[in-house]
């Protein structure tokens, strides 16, 4: 029975796996064409990549995307989750609702909305408007990592400090804050790994003048492709499973459940 | 304890009004860049689409009515069979899965977990792309068939609805197995070893016994499960080909290609409402079995 069983796994994890791997492996393909290397292995595709001026806009493009909507977002959620955890306003669970609505609305339903409103607005292409849905999308995973966070520890040492003297914002900043630390840099890092892996609301609203990776390996798929496209996505899986081996590291993957 | 209170209110301690400070920027943007933008996609999909752009002097449900014509009914049927198809595949492969993770010892259980999670966090553009790897007419498993010669012509594995459930389901599955692995975990094991001095077998045990209890969280999984399968946008684009076209996928010709927003703003109106329906169902089911008197 327990060996049927992990048989079983065995083979559903090959499954799960497998498209990633192959995409990794094929990445070192010598050949023109799609194959899996097997005898001999090659960087040309890499050093193709790097000559790729649009490859390269793209990268650049979703670095600077990933690393200011997640600063802006763990702010934004450090502030969001003291407020609903010290302060429990009235309608602190409308506000948890609507700051993680964007785990269960569609990526679809936001990236047509996004489309729509930023033509009304006149903000259609630009890096502003794009920046701002990414906040959007990674905020639900700021503000729960660092309600776990803020909940994990009493309010007794920002009282101390309170009754010390010290003002709310200084007892907040200097003492509530570092003993979140942990939790701030998992909630950035998180934010920074869903905005890079972001896909559909970026393609609906960016415009042609902003592809980030993933929306340019989508368009470029759509027409072509050769292997430059498996060394671009063999970067991606790189980057997407080091940022997920230090978040279960600090602790922070429990939030994934919707 | 209204004592302590009252000194800590007399500290300034309590928040009071001042909580809208630390909650005011991430309500501010939610109300502009969340809420207003989807306020404005519902309205628009109540105006009619003109050759000079959207009339919003007129009001119309033409837009909603549109859904059912033949094409998009079809269309919408498609969805829906493929998102059960995998819905129904995640809930039969969960158990056999959660069951074995349950089984394994805490860092056994870390690791499978993150090789589990691996399909979500991997973005789905580049998954799908492995797969026309292993699923093309020149991919993996056909050019080993026909090496094997069990086949002359390639088989269809792709570019057909067969290529969206193979590709959809593993990034999917995880939001079935990660509650369901969860009930596991918190199941009493007593109630497992007093079936078993009962005289229980051990499938007795499993159906009678561990399945009744973590059915609901199997259920709330499935149903967000199926919510997420109904809206899945680039996996289905590229492993459905063109003919084989989704809802999300005609969403997008329809905003993107005809711009036609009023028609493609009711398809999202339509995607929300579903979605949010069916996720309300899943927390009803969840907020029940945690508080029933099965525990």
């Amino acid at each position: 029975m327990k060996r049927t069983l992990t048989f079983f796994n065995l083979l559903m994890i090959v499954y799960v796996v497998a498209p990633i791997i192959l995409v990794v492996w094929m990445s070192f393909t010598p050949s023109m064409r799609f194959e899996v290397p097997i005898a001999s292995f090659s960087l040309r595709w890499y050093q193709e990549l790097f000559s790729y001026d649009a490859f390269i806009d793209s990268a650049w493009l979703s670095l600077r995307l990933g690393l200011l909507s997640a600063l802006i977002a763990t702010a934004l959620g450090f502030l969001a989750a003291y407020g609903l955890v010290r302060g429990r306003p009235p309608g602190s669970a409308v506000l948890l609702g609507l700051f993680t609505a964007p785990l269960i609305v569609p990526a679809v339903v936001y990236g047509i909305a996004m489309l729509q409103f930023t033509n009304l607005v006149g903000l259609y292409g630009a890096f502003p408007a794009l920046l701002a849905a990414h906040v959007v999308i990674v905020l639900p995973f700021a503000v729960r990592t660092l309600l776990a966070a803020l909940e994990g520890q009493g309010p007794e040492l920002e009282w101390a400090a309170m009754s010390l003297g010290a003002r709310r914002r200084h007892a907040v900043l200097l003492v509530t804050l570092p003993l979140c630390l942990r939790g701030m840099v998992s909630a950035f890092l998180f934010c920074f790994l869903i905005s890079f892996s972001e896909v559909t609301v970026t393609l609906f609203m960016a415009g042609p003048a902003h592809q980030t990776l993933p929306v340019r390996i989508f368009n470029y798929v759509s027409d072509r492709i050769d292997p430059t496209m498996a060394a671009v996505s063999a970067l991606i899986v790189l980057v997407s499973v080091a940022l997920v081996l230090v978040l279960n590291r600090l602790g922070a993957l429990g939030t994934v459940r919707k | 304890m209204t004592g302590a209170a009252a000194g800590r209110a007399a500290l300034g301690v309590r928040l009071g009004g001042g909580v809208w400070i630390f909650l005011g920027p991430a309500l501010l943007l939610m109300l502009a860049v969340y809420l207003a933008p989807l306020i404005d996609t519902a309205v628009i999909s109540l105006h009619p689409n003109t050759p000079a752009g959207i009339d919003r002097s007129h009001w119309t449900t033409a837009n909603f009515l549109r859904l059912v014509d033949t094409y998009y009914w079809g269309v919408l049927v498609r969805t829906l069979r493929v998102s059960i198809i995998i819905t129904l595949l995640s809930v039969l492969l969960a158990y056999p899965v959660a069951v074995w993770l349950a089984g394994l010892g805490p860092r056994g259980q870390t690791w499978a977990i993150l090789v589990y999670m691996s399909p979500w966090f991997v973005n789905a553009v580049v998954k799908s792309f492995g797969w026309t790897l292993i699923l093309g007419n020149n991919g993996l498993v056909n050019n080993g068939l026909r090496a094997l010669g069990l086949i002359d012509t390639p088989l269809r594995l792709m570019l057909n609805e067969t290529g969206i459930v193979i590709g959809l389901l593993p990034g999917h599955f995880l939001f079935v197995l990660l509650p369901l692995w969860a009930a596991l975990k918190g199941l009493d094991g007593n109630l497992r070893w007093a079936a078993m001095t009962l005289g229980a077998r051990p499938w007795q045990v499993f159906l009678r016994v561990t399945v009744p209890l973590t059915l609901p969280a199997l259920l709330a999984g499935a149903i967000i499960n199926f919510t997420m399968n109904m809206a899945a946008f680039a996996a289905p684009a590229l492993l459905g080909g063109t003919r084989t076209r989704v809802l999300s996928f005609i969403a997008y010709q329809v905003n993107l290609e005809e711009l036609n927003w009023p028609f493609g703003g009711a398809l999202a109106v339509a995607m929300l409402v579903v979605t949010l329906g069916f996720v309300m169902l899943a927390q009803g089911i969840t907020a029940r079995g945690l508080a029933g008197p099965r525990r």
